[in-house]
């Protein structure tokens, strides 16, 4: 056959998309009732090697004879050798993933798509915003950030969760809500006897922020109804739509183009996203 | 580019000559329809036909195709081989060689796909002229011919073949396995009557100006309510489109679930739950969001990449529809429709 310029192809060895590298899982941590944080570590070495992401990006977990589920990697990309995903008891993958033991191995397949313009946001404020699970692909983000502190101006995190007990990493963030150079505020919807921090929807935490709207970068991720209104606030508070990123799921098969799957508008999430700025996405139809 | 003269009468030996070496597939009567399928012999290839049930993409993309086997202990692959015998698809209309096209920039882009890839590479395609039938509408995209994507490419000249040779191995096939001659200047213009006969026949084109605009300007239109009230979500559409790649992927395990095998089937956007996740949202639930995208997508998400529209013409989905949805109507209706502001104001 020949290719659309004309000229015959020469047979190439293709790299097999589809193929997962094995990944041993090396540690496990039960975050909440139904969300587990675990790392691995890829088998062959030179896959190891190779493999680099940036945070916002995902790699596809592959369970052979169960089937696959795109994950966000939660991990700094510092963090070599070890890739850590927090995921939550959905179905048939993430609940095969839930009842595997430290040591089982998975198939793993990525990293995958656009992440978050992580050397575009140096010398900036950054303001996170996290709605429940949405914190695990920003989690890469805040890692990444953490490592290089210096680079950047203030940082502010705002994580709201139905329940104090649904608050991925809440050890962890709690104590962040006393560092100085994270400026960390954990809400819930429902509070129960353990709670003595904010309560009410992440957006009523804007009123208790103050932005620099020149020199700022927003980061959203979280349930589907969660990004108009955070981007209302963000707005209001006169952050340019193209310094406003957003992170999407969708359904999700190939990864690479190719199944049609994650179609939002014009665009592929898998590939195009799953991080869109807000300028990109609000010229997608459907996307918020 | 080069060009010989074939009669028709010595055409029967070519195809026997490329048996030889190749399976060779084309299109053959099945019932009152035409179907791609192995020949038999020369004596089966049914050149005169309108059309085929399904497009060529179902021998580079099968409707079910294993990608892999595995071994679930240790979650381990056996292997990743493709099934890509040597095979000549004889017979491919305009629309088609381009549907492949599109295909390609998908398939054979960025991260290739190594199975489509695979095949492509092992099949020669034997394009055909056609004669437009009245679903046709190729001559909107300019995919009522082609330049591209065929070794061989045959011209109906009554009692002769203008050939066109692509590839390097279509002119070794013709000089092995068949009488032919050099054309000459009055071939040319034969070639070219008959190319402008072709083209006279068609309707006036579709117009499609500006639809890309159009999608997004008049996204909100109840056009696309009642159409989704039509539409059955049956997905016969994207089955018989030459351009629909979409796919799903399952894994089979064997009875003793020691291994299985994963395999990939053709998937369509019209079918509910294709963009529904995990926590109950879907976010294309209701009929008429799934038409509409599929619309948005071939005509504007695909050309936004690749600077084509996601459709050739070939008039298959009219065919198919049970709800009579196709797009010459649907673009029409969309050129003339209300936007949704309109309607209130009425
Ligand atoms: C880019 C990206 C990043 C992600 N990151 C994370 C992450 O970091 N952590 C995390 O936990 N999750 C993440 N997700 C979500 C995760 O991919 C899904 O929860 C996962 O795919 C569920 O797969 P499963 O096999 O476990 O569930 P499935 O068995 O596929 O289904 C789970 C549920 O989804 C619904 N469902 C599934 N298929 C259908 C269908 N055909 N029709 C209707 N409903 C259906 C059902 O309600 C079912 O109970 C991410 C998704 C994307 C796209």
């Amino acid at each position: 056959m020949i290719g659309i310029d004309g000229h015959v192809h020469p047979e190439v060895e293709t790299v097999n998309p589809y193929r997962p590298h094995r990944a041993r899982i090396t540690s496990i941590v039960d975050l909440t009732d139904n969300e587990k944080l675990f790392e691995l570590r890829l088998i062959d070495e030179e896959s190891r090697a190779e493999f680099s992401h940036s945070a916002g990006q995902f790699v596809e977990v592959s369970i052979f004879g169960v089937g696959e589920a795109p994950i966000s990697i939660s991990s700094a990309p510092s963090k070599q050798g070890f890739i850590e995903l927090c995921v939550r008891r959905a179905g048939d993958v993430t609940g095969a993933l839930h009842d595997m033991r430290c040591g089982d191995i998975i198939g793993i397949r990525g990293p995958f798509g656009r992440g978050f313009p992580f050397e575009q946001m140096k010398g900036s404020d950054v303001l996170l915003v996290a709605g429940g699970l949405g914190i695990a692909p920003l989690k890469s983000l805040i890692n990444h950030i953490h490592d290089e502190r210096h680079a950047f101006g203030n940082v502010t995190i705002l994580y709201g969760s139905r329940t104090p007990s649904e608050i991925l990493f809440r050890r962890q963030f709690e104590m962040w809500q006393h560092r100085d150079d994270f400026d960390m505020v954990l809400t819930v919807d429902q509070a129960d006897e353990t709670w003595t921090g904010e309560v009410g929807l992440v957006t009523k935490l804007f009123d208790r922020i103050d932005v620099d709207p020149s020199n700022t970068y927003g980061a959203i991720c979280g349930p589907p109804v969660m990004y108009k209104y955070v981007i209302a606030e963000m707005r209001k508070k006169s952050i340019d739509a193209d310094r406003i990123y957003v992170s999407f799921e969708r359904r999700m098969k190939c990864g690479v183009g190719k199944c049609g799957h994650c179609g939002v508008g014009h665009q592929y999430a898998c590939v195009d996203g799953p991080v869109f700025n807000y300028w990109e996405a609000m010229n997608l139809q459907e996307a918020i | 580019m080069f060009f010989r003269m074939i009669d028709k009468d010595r055409l029967p030996d070519l195809v026997r000559g490329l048996a030889a070496e190749f399976e060779v597939v084309g299109p053959v009567a099945k019932g009152d329809s035409f179907v791609y399928a192995e020949l038999e012999g020369p004596g089966d290839l049914r050149l005169d036909f309108d059309s085929t049930l399904l497009p060529p993409k179902e021998w580079f993309m099968p409707p079910r195709e294993r990608i892999m086997r595995f071994a679930t202990a240790d979650n381990e692959v056996v292997d990743c081989e493709v099934d890509a015998p040597p095979r000549v698809l004889f017979g491919v209309h305009p629309c088609d060689v381009n549907g492949l096209q599109l295909m390609d920039n998908v398939f054979l882009g960025d991260r290739p796909d190594p199975y489509y890839k695979a095949r492509r590479e092992n099949t020669l395609i034997v394009g055909v002229n056609c004669q437009p039938s009245d679903t046709c509408f190729c001559n909107a995209w300019g995919t009522d011919e082609t330049h591209w994507g065929f070794d061989i490419f045959l011209s109906d000249l009554g009692p002769d073949y203008f050939v066109s040779v692509r590839s390097v191995k279509g002119a070794e096939l013709i000089d092995r396995h068949v009488e032919s001659r050099e054309i000459t200047h009055q071939d040319t213009r034969r070639f070219q009557e008959v190319t402008a006969r072709f083209k006279a026949s068609f309707p006036e084109p579709l117009d499609t100006s500006q639809l890309p605009l159009l999608l997004d300007a008049k996204f909100d239109s109840p056009v696309w309510d009642e159409l989704g009230e039509r539409c059955l979500s049956c997905g016969a559409c994207s089955m018989v489109c030459p351009t629909c790649y979409c796919f799903d992927v399952k894994d089979v395990l064997d009875p003793d679930h020691a291994g299985g095998e994963r395999v990939r089937v053709w998937d369509s956007c019209m079918f509910r739950d294709f963009a529904a996740v995990a926590h109950g949202a879907n976010f294309r639930e209701s009929r008429s969001s799934r038409v509409k995208y599929r619309y948005y997508h071939k005509q504007w998400g695909y050309l936004s990449k690749f600077e084509r529209v996601l459709c050739v013409g070939c008039g298959r989905c009219t065919r198919a529809c049970l709800a009579g949805i196709n797009p010459p109507e649907v673009i029409a209706a969309l050129q003339g429709a209300m936007s949704r502001e309109e309607v209130a104001a009425e």
